[in-house]
């Protein structure tokens, strides 16, 4: 078993500049501990064929009868 | 009648209908009051020249499009920015004899919880002004309180309808997803914004929900869902809610108040597990900075000088999510949405919670200075907000107390989706047996 790998500082640096963004000064190693702290819990398992587009057909499902 | 802008929204209208008050009136009650108050809470960002004097007068956050008019989103990079097309929400209530007497502060692109603006000045919270007003609608819940208009637009994409209308004592609608037409809005992230009212209570909000609601053609997103008058019927509920959370994770005073005023409500009340509040509110964060720093990516490649330091640092944040977390927080929502239906609302038509798990703070608090703490406060502030953009649900925040130091707190009811006529018809059963609403601050702060 392999540990989740971390973001780093240069990492984040590198991911934004691909995108053509320059970062403020010292906002690297933030957005990076920010990632590496963001834990999603239990999160619900889906079928394999669920797209974005069911939500819409939820809010109808869930609509007051 | 001693002072025409202390009516109701729907008092007004009834004045005028049976001309016991002219428009005249009320909108020079308005511009009295806005004289008096803007010094002090920096609540308006522009007023037309020649209002129109036929009809009660509301204002709206700085990021409704009206031909012509200058919308500066409550930035530098748009700062003069004339529209080229009115939205539909303005055009909806200019028809429905509603017009628009100015603009109102907010938070930069919407896309800030408490109010701070370092380009227009910080809206202030009229019950003291040392406190925030609330974001991002912070203008409209500020000038609703203040008595200088009758109600206001908000936008609500992680809280910014609901959290200045607890923090400013008024009563505030975070509609359905799609509900409400965006067309001429300014967006911000478009699988979670919607458009609502904020106004000095439930009856208000419905009036002008039911001028705004509807399917719009020119907003492809908007629902098909037919859009009802939000008739106030009354007719009891069963309240879904969680005491021992509420009592575990708020703040005292907060928990004490928001328990006592369920009590108030004429409802059979249910104790419910409570959502995964936290879980939910990670995904609508994915969402929302995915979407905001796509929708802002050439003006932060362009002039990134230009953003706030504060909101240019959450967009650069966006940029940084995965595209798969994206994608995946999309394909979970139909099952999260369910699920808070079959299991939350299993036996419940409504679930309640504070609209804030703490009392309001002050700008200082949760501005530039606010020190290692600020985030931890911040996140607080939206932790009983964000989730429910997230399932895209309506949810009603009506002023239920005040803390001890007399700021407003707010309670949340939260419904199925399209479920404003029976949030608006338990808020309007709450506000009949309470005063909590029709409490205004006083001017001693001016």
């Amino acid at each position: 078993m392999t540990a989740a790998k971390q973001w780093s500082g240069e990492a984040i640096e590198a991911v934004l500049a691909a995108q053509g963004i320059r970062l403020a000064p010292g906002r690297a190693e933030k957005i990076a501990n920010a990632l590496n702290a963001a834990t999603v819990s239990a999160p619900l398992s889906l079928e394999f064929e669920s797209d974005p587009t069911g939500y819409a057909l939820a809010l109808e499902r869930c609509k007051a009868k | 009648m001693s002072d025409p802008a202390a009516l109701s929204l729907a008092a007004a209208v009834q004045a005028l209908r049976a001309r016991h008050v002219r428009s005249r009136e009320l909108v020079d009650a308005c511009l009295a009051r806005i004289a008096r108050w803007q010094p002090r809470i920096n609540a308006f960002i522009s007023l037309e020249q020649q209002p129109a004097d036929e009809g009660v007068p509301l204002a709206h956050k700085d990021m409704f499009y009206r031909k012509g008019r200058v919308s500066n989103c409550g930035s530098k990079i748009r700062r003069g920015w004339i529209a080229q097309e009115t939205s539909t929400a303005l055009s909806r209530l200019d028809a429905a004899g509603m017009p628009q007497i100015g603009t109102l502060n907010m938070a930069e692109f919407a896309y800030g919880p408490t109010g701070h603006n370092e380009h227009w000045g910080d809206c202030r919270n009229p019950w003291n002004p040392d406190y925030i007003a609330g974001g991002s609608s912070s203008g409209s819940g500020a000038a609703v309180a203040a008595r200088l208009v009758f109600g206001a637009l908000g936008s609500d994409t992680g809280g910014s309808v609901r959290i200045p209308a607890a923090a400013c004592g008024v009563t505030g609608l975070k509609t359905t997803w799609g509900r409400v037409s965006r067309h001429g809005a300014m967006p911000l992230s478009h699988s979670l914004d919607s458009i609502g009212p904020l106004a000095r209570s439930a009856q208000d909000c419905a009036l002008i929900l039911a001028a705004i609601a509807g399917f719009d053609s020119q907003d492809p997103l908007s629902s098909r869902e037919p859009a009802g008058d939000y008739v106030l019927a009354k007719r009891k509920f069963r309240v879904a809610l969680s005491s021992d959370w509420i009592e575990r994770h708020a703040e005292p005073e907060v928990a004490a108040v928001v328990l006592a005023a369920a009590r108030d409500l004429d409802a059979t009340l249910i104790e419910v597990e409570p959502p995964q509040f936290d879980t939910l509110s990670a995904h609508c964060i994915t969402v929302m900075q995915a979407e905001a720093s796509a929708q802002h990516a050439r003006w932060m490649r362009e002039r990134p000088g230009d953003y706030s330091s504060a909101v240019r640092s959450r967009l650069e944040s966006g940029f940084a999510v995965p595209a798969a977390a994206y994608l995946e927080a999309l394909r979970l929502r139909a099952a999260w949405l369910e699920r808070f239906c079959s299991t939350t609302l299993a036996n419940a038509d409504l679930y309640l919670l504070p609209a804030m798990n703490v009392r309001v703070p002050t700008l200082e608090q949760t501005g530039p200075r606010g020190g290692a703490g600020m985030p931890a406060l911040l996140a607080e502030v939206t932790r009983l907000t964000r989730w429910v953009n997230y399932l895209g649900v309506p949810a009603l925040v009506v002023p239920c107390g005040f803390d001890s130091l007399g700021l407003p707190i707010g309670l949340q009811l939260v419904g199925r989706p399209f479920a404003e006529a029976e949030l608006l018809a338990a808020g309007h059963a709450f506000q009949c047996e309470t005063d909590w609403h029709c409490r205004a601050p006083a001017e001693r702060w001016i």
